[in-house]
């Protein structure tokens, strides 16, 4: 941190950013302005006197998806409008210790379904870059609050590309971690396999800065116990051909171009992925199983509107979910529950186990030819507000990135160019627990 | 033909709960107050991984019940709604243990789950303290014949429990399920009966309500029925159109534990030697009847008992299995308790037992210190100090009373003369009672007809 940085000048400027920017980007559901202007006064002295944490006067969002104690934890759902988290998500514990500063809570597709923030119940989220584009999603709240710079960082949570995704659109750098090295304890369940929290950030440094405070084990989730760090001297760059397959020929144009560019210093060689035509389908009916189970608990009873209790039980359970719970939500859940019906589940999930097991096999062995994949983050440009009402035509834009998830991996996401004002972006995906190695490159790219 | 099947959930003894750090001491907290974001299923709360003591438990009782061990140890998720479910699923795992066997009852698979919190219906509220407490359930194969085969296979599993020290004691942390059907009938399930006493009532009253049912040509539907403990009887629940769909499938915030062979090998280290196994041990070192011996062994601390008295007290293990599995068992489940919840101790439980069988006190006078030393919960020297209870061995002393009482019922005295030998027997009594049962009765006896016949 340098010597005459100012956290309460910065704060303020931030403050101004929001109050400016905000109205029209709608990045945020709440902002604490009052609770960080106590914080940054605490944390100034810190810094003083020498003891600020590792992000001291970072001044960070949080999607509202991620459990901060007190706070409402709205996943931007009607369900859960005026629920208060009473506990800290791991990941905020982390980063007070290490004395960032919480600005607010961003917007999302309602429980994180969707792909461009339009879900949301609350309000829709506009990118920054150009208002009549949507931010991508659905961690579009954290991406346009960084990308607008209402905020140094923000934390988004990826289950199918939702940090990449909108990250790439609003043309900031996004992160999704290895499966198991942030711990998912206060994050809204999604598809708790796929599931990862992770940093979005101006640049590869912040993104960085902020996985390494966040990572680690944490006993309170059991998935982070295999977590264990490792060093990779990356030499072999791998650009698998279908990742630029069906992508729009300007973003493949650009992206390839800035990829090449790598062979200055490393070994760039071509490799083949022939499932990834299975991942779309693969992921969304994993991702509709888990999700529905994971919706359950919104029976009606504990959250969302009161239920009539004059009713019969399943009677009131059906009307509090009729009306809290949007289409996208509904839609999944409805095909979750009936892909995981004792009828159907042989020749659904049963399939779609079997399918990932098969994508995760070759994204191994396509990693012992190479350290490192590279290619597009997204295969589109950011849309126009109303242009993808299809969900089909929606899920298709996860193509590139949903793999990550269904295999474990880490990904990142740099913007490298610009089209017609718009941002391209690369991904770069890294061996399991190599996450490192993914920002070495990140950062090659940034350069 | 009765068949026969069972499947027992018992809340296994453990300081935490089985996905979180609360506390299992439920019971006695205000409700609500051993809760927390994970056990009650808030938003983003994850499991933690699965309580190893928990496990070990079920590896224990899984070994006990000669069951093949499972390795791979895998948590699923049991979707249904209910207010009592805080995530509308319950974490419930595989099969641990398959294809065991306890006697003549094969036990199909023992696994894990968690407890959810308590409904209460009338009110409206949901106890969370509750949620998450360690089960384990049992379930055998429809092998027994009789409600008093189900009673005796339960009273010697709740004796593997207790002899495992995996259990917990409270009245409730069991519940069971048992399903009946009859020749020509159809299977019934009969849910939650909340004690092993229970499911002989509720299997008893099923097995003639089907009979009935029979016997009129009345045709017995499947169906799953409630037992009611106050009646003794069974309800009819209202029939589901469908079968219930829990969509079963690997919970993915838990990844499969393995049971490791040291895990397995250390906790067969842990395993005692079973109520069977001591029952016959019991019989060949002690020589006492096998009757006697499986009544001992029924509950852990009572063996134990009669196995340091019989140390101390050489040449009288008959005498003091009859004692155990006679008076003092009669008196403990008078009171519904067992000797470790009784609190009586060893020391006194010998020098009663040795005042007894050396003729210091009577029958009478030992039932009478142990109804004193039950109800009072006091020491037998305390009850010596308290009660006269030394046996009156001098007969000058009794032949007085005798005479009293002989003199103080003529019509008796003449009944018996004219051989009604049920008046000789009221005699006998009213001295006893006279001595505030210091009276050796037998002894009274012999001076009565002694006295009765010189009057002659």
């Amino acid at each position: 941190m340098a010597a005459n940085f100012d956290i309460e000048k910065r704060l303020e400027q931030i403050i101004a950013n929001i109050k400016k920017a905000d109205p029209e980007v709608k990045a945020f559901i709440d902002v604490f302005d009052v609770d960080a202007k106590a914080r940054a006064k605490e944390v100034k002295e810190k810094i003083k006197e020498g003891k600020g944490g590792k992000l001291a006067g970072m001044l960070i969002a949080i999607k509202n998806n991620i459990a901060i104690k007190g706070k409402r934890m709205t996943c931007s759902s009607k369900m859960l409008d005026t629920y208060y988290a009473p506990y800290n998500a791991t990941v905020i514990e982390k980063l007070e210790m290490e004395d960032a500063v919480i600005i607010g809570t961003t917007n999302l597709d309602e429980f994180a379904c969707g792909s461009d923030t339009t879900h949301s119940a609350m309000h829709w989220t506009r990118n920054p870059r150009d208002v009549s584009r949507v931010p991508g999603g659905s961690s579009g709240g954290s991406a346009a609050a960084v990308a607008a710079d209402m905020c140094d960082a923000a934390l988004g949570s990826d289950t199918g590309g939702s940090i990449r995704c909108p990250s790439a659109f609003c043309g900031v750098v996004g992160f999704k971690p290895t499966y198991g090295a942030v711990s998912r304890y206060g994050l809204g369940d999604m598809a708790m396999s796929l599931d990862q929290i992770g940093p979005i950030a101006q640049d590869v440094e912040t993104a960085e800065r902020v996985f390494d405070v966040i990572k680690g084990k944490d006993k309170k989730d059991p998935v982070t116990a295999v977590y264990e760090e490792k060093e990779n001297d990356v030499k072999v760059v791998g650009i698998p051909k279908e990742f630029f397959e069906g992508v729009d020929p300007k973003i493949a144009k650009v992206t390839k171009n800035v990829i090449q560019k790598l062979e200055k210093e490393y070994e760039i060689v071509e490799v083949s992925l022939p499932s990834l035509k299975y991942a779309i389908p693969t992921y969304y009916l994993l991702m509709f199983a888990e999700f529905s189970s994971a919706m359950q608990k919104y029976d009606g009873l504990r959250y969302g509107s009161v239920a009539d209790r004059t009713k019969e039980l399943y009677q009131a359970f059906e009307e509090v979910r009729g009306h809290s719970l949007g289409k996208e939500v509904k839609r999944r859940i409805l095909l979750g529950t009936y892909i995981t019906m004792k009828e159907f589940k042989e020749s659904w999930y049963t399939q779609t186990l079997k399918a990932r097991k098969l994508i995760q096999n070759e994204f191994k062995s396509v990693l012992e030819q190479c350290d490192i994949l590279a290619g597009p983050a997204m295969p589109v440009l950011p849309w126009k507000f109303g242009e993808k009402m299809d969900p089909v035509e929606m899920y298709s834009a996860d193509i590139l990135t949903v793999s990550a998830n269904l295999v474990g991996l880490p990904a990142g996401v740099v913007p490298v160019g610009d089209i017609s004002g718009l941002p391209a972006s690369v991904q770069i995906h890294g061996r399991h627990f190599e996450d490192k190695s993914v920002f070495e490159i990140m950062r090659k790219l940034e350069e | 033909m009765v068949v026969i099947g069972l499947e027992i959930h018992a809340q296994l003894k453990t300081g935490q709960k089985i996905f979180c750090e609360c506390p299992t001491n439920y019971r006695e907290e205000e409700a609500n107050e051993n809760i927390c974001p994970v056990c009650t299923g808030q938003p983003g709360s994850k499991p933690m991984a699965l309580n190893q003591k928990a496990l070990g438990s079920v590896i224990k009782i899984a070994l006990a019940l000669q069951c093949e061990l499972k390795r791979d140890i895998l948590i699923q998720r049991k979707h249904y709604f209910y207010p009592d479910l805080p995530s509308g699923y319950q974490r419930t795992s595989k099969p641990i243990g398959i294809n065991g066997k306890l006697g003549n009852v094969r036990i199909r698979e023992v696994h894990i789950e968690e407890d959810p919190g308590r409904y209460e219906l009338r009110k409206g509220t949901v106890d969370y303290n509750r949620s998450g407490i360690p089960l384990i359930e049992i379930v055998t194969e429809p092998d027994i014949k009789s409600p008093e085969e189900a009673r005796q296979f339960l009273e010697e599993l709740n004796a593997i429990l207790g002899y495992l020290d995996v259990g917990r004691d409270e009245p409730g942390s069991s519940r069971i399920d048992a399903n009946l059907s009859i020749d020509g009938g159809t299977r019934v399930e009969v849910k939650n009966i909340n004690s092993f006493k229970g499911v002989y009532t509720a299997l008893m009253y099923e097995k003639v309500r089907q009979q009935n049912m029979l016997r009129r040509g009345a045709e017995v539907i499947m169906e799953t029925r409630h037992f009611d403990e106050v009646s003794g009887t069974t309800v009819g629940l209202r029939k589901k159109e469908t079968e219930e769909d829990y969509r079963y499938f690997p919970d993915p915030d838990i990844p499969p534990v393995l049971v490791t062979k040291e895990m397995i090998e250390g906790v067969k280290k842990e395993i005692p030697e079973l109520p069977r196994q001591k029952s016959d041990r019991f019989v060949s070192d002690y020589r006492i009847k096998p009757d006697d011996a499986w009544i001992l062994v029924s509950e852990i601390e009572l063996a134990n008992l009669f196995e340091s008295m019989s140390k101390e007290l050489k040449g009288k293990e008959q005498a003091i299995a009859s004692w155990i599995r006679g008076p003092l068992k009669k008196q403990l489940n008078y009171r519904d308790l067992t000797f470790k919840s009784s609190g009586l101790i060893k020391n006194d439980s010998v020098l009663l037992f040795k005042e007894f069988s050396s003729g210091f006190i009577t029958d009478d006078g030992m039932e009478k210190a142990l109804i004193e030393m039950l109800d009072k919960k006091i020491g037998y020297s305390d009850v010596r100090l308290t009660l006269n209870l030394g046996k009156i061995n001098d007969s000058l002393e009794l032949e007085g009373i005798v005479d009293e009482i002989i003199a103080k019922n003529p019509k008796p005295v003449e009944d018996y003369k004219v051989g009604n030998e049920k008046s000789l027997n009221f005699l006998v009594g009213q001295v006893v009672k006279e001595t505030e049962g210091r009276a050796d009765s037998k002894a009274v006896k012999e001076i009565i007809i002694k006295k009765i016949k010189a009057k002659n």
